[in-house]
């Protein structure tokens, strides 16, 4: 949780410190609330930092704004191009076709986790075609479902078997046919084999993050959830949305919708009923291949998607396992619903929030290297990554989320790290201030004049926390160290290293005061500063112990299960 | 006891896998020579082991051939008129429950979910009683020093022999991935009862353990026939019974807790086909209740000979784990039910009934952990009481599904229900510094409505702490 940063790393530490952070968003649920938990400050006009924005402010405003170096966004211009269902399909189908036009048939077989789909009206005939075929070719009727192009949490969705039933459809169509609103639907072979837990149909939410196109910098959420419909399935029935449809917006509907446990499983607890009835095995490769399916999703739009280092986007994607437990995507969301129905997703939903702004790090705190963050693994950079081959784990995805104790070991990592390098240059600093004041010595006595020398001491001496600073005084370092041997003794050299959050300027003065006196002098402030760096010495420290165990010495079973349980007491503990 | 004559035996033998393979490796033994004699075979069968293996199928056969009758007489006289009047109080709760779903009808919006029979708590209540009776009649002379709650007269196993069988479970360690591949070939290919026992006492594969149930059930091949009786259940199910009523309160429980809400609509289905299945009354190891005939039809016990109590969903929940096919989870349930679980309802001096378990569970404790077994005496929470429920419902919402499995596969393991012995002196164990700084019951209730992980590994590893 981000409280660990503000726990361990010290006000003047911060690049760009969280109170100075701005955010401005539209939305009033966990977005809000997740973005209050960071104290950052809420904005209505165009000073924010973050924007977490409705997809249309991007489509009308993005392209006539100019956006400040340091502002962020919650999308890509063209997101479209993978989020909305026709052009997904399209777009997977070319990549596909470019992938066998360049030899690469096996990586373009790989591309067989989407159902057969047709564009309507434009592909009317071609679908009318393959659904003839398909019809006389199996004894049972091949059923197929009707998506519209651009709605979301199940609109107009319907299921049909045959093609009178879409005929009505077809004739308000025709009917409108110059009408440039019709509105575009797809057409998929609706999967008629689903895996059925309980006798129900459920699909899965999986959290992808995308910070970066090029290189291609995704991060897998940890968590996710299966959605169950709250009706038995039963593959005659096509007419009721109930049994066929997951969305929580439709099932909420219906009248034996389940408010304490929102009809949903989180990953861990359906991995866990997966591994207990298929083995480990079966399910590692599953998950395994859902990942895969998530990369290759976006490798396929890599080069249609605008890059642009404001954005990022956090996409919801939607998989559903059949029988064979084969993923398959059927939809990735731009905006994935960030409104709870339980205590429990309440507080994922904010969890999940909180790592991506961790990661887009307005603060400025991270090396941008970390393989993992919170909840949050990072699964592609450039290239797919791959997991040491000695690991249990063929993917973190439905694993134990310990997010809590990663960001408390990744804040105490930081924090040191933080300070180190604010010591290094504070120290620096003074050497650079302690040189100027040698030549001064120096320039006093050959021309008994002082001209450059104090300017520079101010110049490296202010200690500001500033990066552009911070930057400058490493480049006067370089410049000057190497010749030069810093003055003072060793001692003295250990009372500046004692003082990190004194003024330099201060330190400097005195420096001159003990180096003139030549003399150990007791710094006055040495005992709350000794506390300072025992502090620091101790928080080295505990990061050692509390040293992250790499997963593979873990039973990956095992940490599902304990995940399992916190989450159901949890439950019970609420209610 | 039916016996089997040589034809029957060998016809049966015929339908073994093992059989042929044994005539196979014979055959093979053989394979140039032209004349055979029975002293060859004989000689060449003792060589091999296959001697010992005909011998085990054989006696497999019989033993299978045998069938197990029910329970109905216990042989500590006054256990048999504790059962009539427990049953004769559960009457009286079927009344009174009768009544309030009146009311309730007519008052729809005070409804009670809290409807059953009887609980877990009313069935040690109900044995603690036993304790007076006994030393009021049978032992006056006799004075008891022992703070237990039951102190009966039963013949039992000594707690030191139930301890040291499952002490190899401690020893336990992870088994390499070619290890685990064995032994799914050795499920897959092994038919007899011993072995898959074996099996079932070591290590279970996820992934195998449907199948290893199956076929210790001689479910394996039987998919049509389960599928066949359960359809037939279903369609008797169209016809509602008020036990039908509690069933569906029950249910409720259920559905709050995440692993098993997604199932509460198999689960339902499975109990309603249950009370009304015929062949459970035959199949059953022991008679729950002493069946007393009552003249109006609503108040009499279902068709299976006992009545449907609290939480009898929690038995087919971990269940819903092993198979996506209902007709499989029923015939699982049935059987555990019918093998097992219903020792833990019974009023009987068997060695696996609620008495002997709760009799096994203070002997050990008090003998083990004195200190914890007077300060909750002191304190006025017993033993048994902390943890009857973890016994009675086999830990089930305690522990996560794979751990309630493994229970599941050592209850299979040894034919035995004493492992929850071992877990439930486990879990006091795991409390224990907890519950001795308790003073009262409000504080041990507290203990036990925190957060709290239990594993079966850790239970075991707590029972045999010092």
């Amino acid at each position: 949780m981000s409280e660990y940063f503000r726990k361990y790393i010290k006000k003047e530490h911060y690049a760009n410190h969280y109170s100075n952070l701005k955010f401005k968003t539209s939305f009033r649920n966990c977005i809000l609330e997740a973005f209050k938990r960071r104290l950052w400050k809420e904005t209505e006009g165009d000073d924010w930092d973050i924007m977490w924005a409705e997809k249309e402010w991007i489509h009308e405003v993005l392209d006539h704004t100019h956006l400040q170096s340091n502002q962020k966004i919650n999308h890509f211009r063209n997101h479209y191009e993978l989020t909305r269902k026709d052009l997904m399909i399209k777009n997977f189908k070319r990549y596909k076709k470019n992938l066998e036009r360049e030899g690469k048939q096996e990586e373009a077989n790989n591309y067989n986790f989407f159902p057969l789909t047709f564009h309507l009206p434009s592909e009317y005939p071609i679908f009318f075609e393959e659904f003839k075929r398909q019809s006389t070719n199996s004894d049972t009727k091949t059923a197929w479902i009707m998506k519209p192009i651009g709605k979301s949490q199940g609109k107009g969705i319907f299921i049909f078997n045959k093609i009178q039933q879409i005929s009505q459809w077809k004739n308000t169509l025709r009917y409108n046919q110059d009408n440039p609103q019709a509105e575009a639907y797809i057409v998929q072979k609706y999967i008629a084999d689903p895996l059925l837990i309980g006798g129900k149909k459920f699909d899965m939410r999986i959290y992808l993050l995308c910070t970066s196109y090029q290189p291609l910098t995704l991060y897998l959420y940890r968590t996710g959830f299966a959605r169950f419909t709250h009706h038995r399935y039963d593959s005659e029935d096509i007419s009721n949305t109930y049994v066929h449809l997951t969305n929580v917006a439709i099932q909420k509907t219906s009248d034996n919708y389940d408010e304490k446990l929102g009809g949903k499983w989180n990953l861990q607890t359906l991995k866990l009923y997966l591994m207990t009835k298929y083995g480990q095995e079966k399910v590692a490769e599953t998950f395994y291949n859902i990942q895969m399916l998530m990369i290759r999703s976006l490798q396929a739009v890599q080069k249609i998607i605008i890059n642009d280092k404001h954005c990022f986007e956090l996409y919801g994607f939607d998989i559903l396992l059949d029988a064979q437990l084969k993923p398959w995507l059927l939809e990735v969301n731009a905006s994935p619903s960030m409104t709870s129905n339980t205590p429990v997703d309440f507080e994922l939903k904010c969890g999940l929030l909180d790592d991506v702004f961790t990661i887009i790090d307005l603060e400025k705190v991270l090396t941008g290297n970390e393989e993992q963050i919170g909840g949050f693994d990072l699964i592609c950079k450039g290239n797919p990554i791959k997991l040491p081959i000695n690991s249990t784990f063929t993917t973190y995805l439905g694993a134990f989320n310990n997010r809590q104790q990663q960001l408390k070991k990744i804040a105490k990592s930081t924090a040191i790290r933080l300070a180190q390098t604010y010591q290094e240059s504070q120290t620096k600093a003074i050497e650079i201030g302690s040189k100027g004041q040698k030549e001064k010595e120096e320039k006093d006595k050959q021309m008994r004049s002082s001209s450059k020398g104090p300017q520079v001491m101010q110049n490296g001496g202010n200690g500001n926390n500033k990066p552009n600073n911070l930057t400058k005084q490493n480049t006067i370092i370089k410049r000057n160290t190497t010749n030069l041997p810093a003055l003072g003794t060793v001692q003295n050299k250990n009372n500046i290293k004692r003082q990190p959050l004194q003024n330099a300027g201060q330190q400097q003065q005195q420096n001159q005061q003990s180096q003139s006196n030549s003399s150990k002098k007791n710094n006055p402030n040495e005992d709350s500063m000794l506390s300072a760096n025992q502090k620091l010495q101790k928080l080295t420290q505990e990061s050692k112990i509390n040293q992250f165990q790499p997963y593979k010495q873990q039973s990956q079973y095992n940490e599902v299960m304990g995940m399992g349980v916190v989450s159901r007491n949890l439950q019970k503990n609420e209610e | 006891m039916q016996q089997l004559d040589n034809q029957e035996i060998l016809m049966k033998l015929k339908s073994q896998k093992q059989f042929w393979d044994i005539k196979k490796k014979i055959k093979q033994g053989f394979n140039d020579q032209q004349k055979i004699g029975v002293n060859d075979i004989q000689k060449f069968a003792q060589s091999c082991e296959i001697e010992d293996q005909l011998i085990k199928l054989i006696s497999h056969i019989l033993k299978k051939s045998k069938k197990r009758e029910t329970l109905k007489e216990d042989q500590i006289e006054f256990l048999n008129t504790s059962k009539i009047k427990w049953t004769e109080l559960l009457f009286k709760n079927l009344d009174i429950v009768h009544q309030k779903t009146k009311n309730q009808e007519e008052d729809d919006t005070n409804t009670d979910s809290k409807l059953y029979i009887y609980d877990e708590k009313n069935l040690l209540a109900f044995l603690q009683t036993f304790k007076q009776q006994q030393s009021n009649t049978l032992y006056q002379n006799v004075q008891f020093q022992s703070n237990k709650i039951l102190n009966i007269n039963i013949p039992l196993k000594s707690s030191q022999s139930i301890l040291d069988k499952y002490q190899y479970l401690l020893l336990q360690e992870e088994l390499s991935d070619e290890k685990i591949n064995k032994i799914r070939k050795q499920i897959e290919n092994e038919h007899l009862d011993i072995e898959l026992e074996k099996i079932a006492q070591t290590f279970v594969p996820n992934g195998e353990r449907c199948l290893l149930y199956l076929k210790y059930f001689e479910f394996d091949h039987q998919d049509t026939v389960l599928q066949q009786h359960f359809a037939k259940l279903q369609k008797e199910c169209l016809n509602q019974l008020f036990y039908d009523e509690l069933l569906e309160i029950d249910g409720h429980e259920i559905s709050e807790d995440t692993f098993y809400f997604v199932f509460q609509e198999q689960i339902l289905t499975c109990l309603k086909c249950f009370i009304r299945d015929r062949t459970i009354k035959e199949n059953i190891r022991i008679q729950l209740q002493s069946g007393i005939k009552k003249e109006h039809a609503e108040f009499q016990l279902p068709i299976t000979g006992f009545f449907p109590f609290k939480n009898i969903s929690k038995y087919v929940a971990p269940l819903c784990y092993l198979s996506t096919k209902i007709h499989i989870i029923y015939a699982l349930f049935k059987e555990f039910f019918c093998r097992y679980f219903c020792f833990l309802h019974s009023i009987s001096s068997e060695s696996n009934s609620i008495l002997s378990l709760c009799m096994q569970i203070e002997e050990i404790v008090s003998t083990r952990s004195p200190k914890l077994f007077h300060h909750l005496k002191i304190i006025g929470c017993d033993t048994l009481k902390l943890i009857i429920h973890q016994l009675v419902y086999c830990f089930i919402g305690d522990m996560d599904p794979p751990h309630i499995l493994t229970i599941y596969d050592q209850i299979i393991g040894h034919d035995s229900l004493e492992i929850l012995v071992i877990l439930c002196v486990g879990f006091l164990n795991k409390y224990k510094s907890k519950l001795l700084l308790a003073k009262n019951q409000e504080n041990v209730q507290q203990i036990f409505s925190e957060l709290r992980e239990d594993r079966f590994q850790e239970l075991v590893q707590y029972a045999y702490k010092q």
